[in-house]
């Protein structure tokens, strides 16, 4: 349908300076050998052969299964948290809290508990994606709700609207941009930080691949699975987020 | 049914007394404007009256049931604030039709009474239409649209068009007026300017400054001259303007 807006989205500038980095890479590849920096070209082989292969559908497959598992459960768990957050101002106070100390943990100390509390797993990755996303969704949430417009909620007093009305006709609406966001920053997180996740017990998935290709010295391997991420992650934000946001904004 | 509004010895303290004492009756199907010095306490009396507020002093019965804090009574008050407060991810339909819902009016006769009373604020074929797609004066028709479908009992305004421009304000007030003719209800409307009131009020009362009393109730049914009136009340309001700044210097 958008030829034309592809053309305008690929601006001439950018890729200029793209043309000027390839040509970088590859002579920075012929000076420090194949290992150190593989030729564009010999990931560009890489790529076609996970694809011819079907590998690459095996390993992101693994891995969004386990980020939609870890993932999505910080998206339940921080709806209800909003929800509660709505109910009691004081129930907000206590997990707005609880959120901050969360989001100042490090990735790398759930991964060590993880590992610790599920062994070699796949749900050492999926916890640990869940306790990194959930403070990053849930405190969106959370400030959405806050941030309903008191002046509607009473308008909707006025005309005796129920609680579960004022629910789905004003706090809903006006949570759910918070919601998207969050989700969208979250899926990001979610992607990378089950990644390293990967890289400790399990036998499948983009992160466990890439260290692997490290050990098996095909460096051009990890750059490729790299790419693969890369691919993933902005296919998922123009395909469904930016989607999801351009639907929400409808009335603006 | 539209019914009688009795406000009696209304006072509110907000650390400081903000309202003394207030006692006036509107009668069904009457349009009273309240005036006073900003600052005064119009917006609380009638937020107290809709029941958005609860008194400090006195009692406020509409059709002999009293207006509680909670907005507990049976009678049915529309509001229309000084700022649209229609929700803006409905179309205008759909913000008259989901005020008609907690009255248990079935799909099919909320969307005939939204068209209906959006056709009478003058926005017939408007009503697919999101309030940021419209003009400030046409969500606040919208907003009077949504408070008249519920067919109010009583409906108050708070200075609906302090935010809309000379030309709009004046084409409002006509239209006010018409929609008042039309329906019959009975509105208090809060406003600070005296030309307005004048312009559409049957009654008008003037509170005094802080803390508020009834300065003056006079009925505006066309046996004063207009002109003399708006001057009268000018001179009055200036004389609480100005012992409301002296007693704010002096303390």
């Amino acid at each position: 349908m958008s030829a034309p807006r592809w053309a305008s989205r690929l601006h001439l500038p950018t890729l200029g300076v793209a043309a000027v980095i390839l040509l970088g890479w590859i002579m920075l590849s012929w000076r420090y050998g194949a290992y150190v920096l593989p030729s564009p070209l010999a990931v560009a082989r890489g790529f076609a052969d996970i694809v011819a292969t079907g590998e690459i559908w095996r390993h992101t497959a693994a891995s969004l299964g386990r980020i939609l598992v870890g993932f999505g459960g910080a998206v339940v768990v921080a709806l209800l948290a909003g929800l509660a957050g709505f109910v009691s101002r004081t129930a907000r106070g206590v997990i707005h809290d609880f959120l901050s100390v969360l989001n100042s943990t490090s990735v790398f100390v759930w991964i060590v508990i993880s590992i610790i509390w599920f062994g070699l797993s796949n749900w050492a990755p999926i916890f640990t994606t869940f306790m990194i996303t959930l403070p990053v969704v849930a405190s969106n949430i959370v400030e959405g709700v806050a941030n309903v417009d008191r002046r509607l909620l009473e308008m909707g007093d006025v005309y005796r609207l129920s609680g579960r009305q004022k629910f789905t006709a004003i706090v809903v609406p006006s949570t759910l941009p918070y919601l998207v966001a969050g989700m969208k920053v979250g899926f990001g997180l979610a992607l990378k930080v089950s990644v390293v996740a990967e890289i400790f017990g399990v036998t499948s998935g983009i992160g466990y691949v890439m260290n692997y290709s490290r050990e098996i010295l095909a460096t051009q391997m990890v750059f490729v699975w790299a790419l693969v991420m890369i691919l993933v992650m902005t296919a998922t934000d123009t395909l469904v987020f930016d989607t999801v946001s351009r639907r929400l904004e409808r009335w603006r | 049914m539209a019914v009688t509004l009795e406000v009696s010895g209304v006072g509110k303290d907000f650390l400081i007394p903000v309202i003394d004492s207030v006692s006036f009756t509107v009668e069904a199907g009457e349009f009273v404007c309240l005036l006073g010095p900003n600052g005064c306490g119009k917006t609380t009396l009638l937020r107290i009256v809709g029941g958005l507020e609860p008194p400090t002093r006195g009692r406020v019965l509409l059709g002999g049931e009293p207006v509680a804090g909670s907005g507990r009574h049976t009678k049915k008050v529309g509001v229309v604030f000084q700022e649209d407060r229609l929700l803006p991810w409905m179309t205008l339909r759909q913000n008259v039709e989901l005020v008609l819902i907690p009255l248990g009016v079935g799909a099919h006769a909320r969307r005939g009474t939204a068209d209906r009373y959006l056709r009478l604020a003058g926005l017939g074929g408007f009503e697919e239409y999101y309030p940021a797609r419209v003009s400030g004066g046409m969500r606040q028709r919208a907003a009077i649209a949504r408070a008249l479908a519920i067919e109010p009992d009583l409906l108050l305004m708070d200075e609906p068009f302090g935010a809309l421009d000379a030309q709009n304000r004046r084409i409002m007030q006509t239209e006010v007026r018409r929609m008042w003719r039309e329906t019959g209800r009975t509105i208090l409307f809060v406003t600070h300017a005296i030309d307005e009131a004048v312009a559409i009020g049957t009654t008008l009362i003037m509170l005094s400054a802080r803390p508020s009393r009834i300065r003056v109730q006079v009925r505006n049914d066309g046996e004063r001259d207009r002109a003399t009136l708006v001057d009268d009340l000018n001179a009055l309001i200036m004389e609480e303007v100005e012992r409301q700044q002296g007693a704010s210097s002096a303390s």
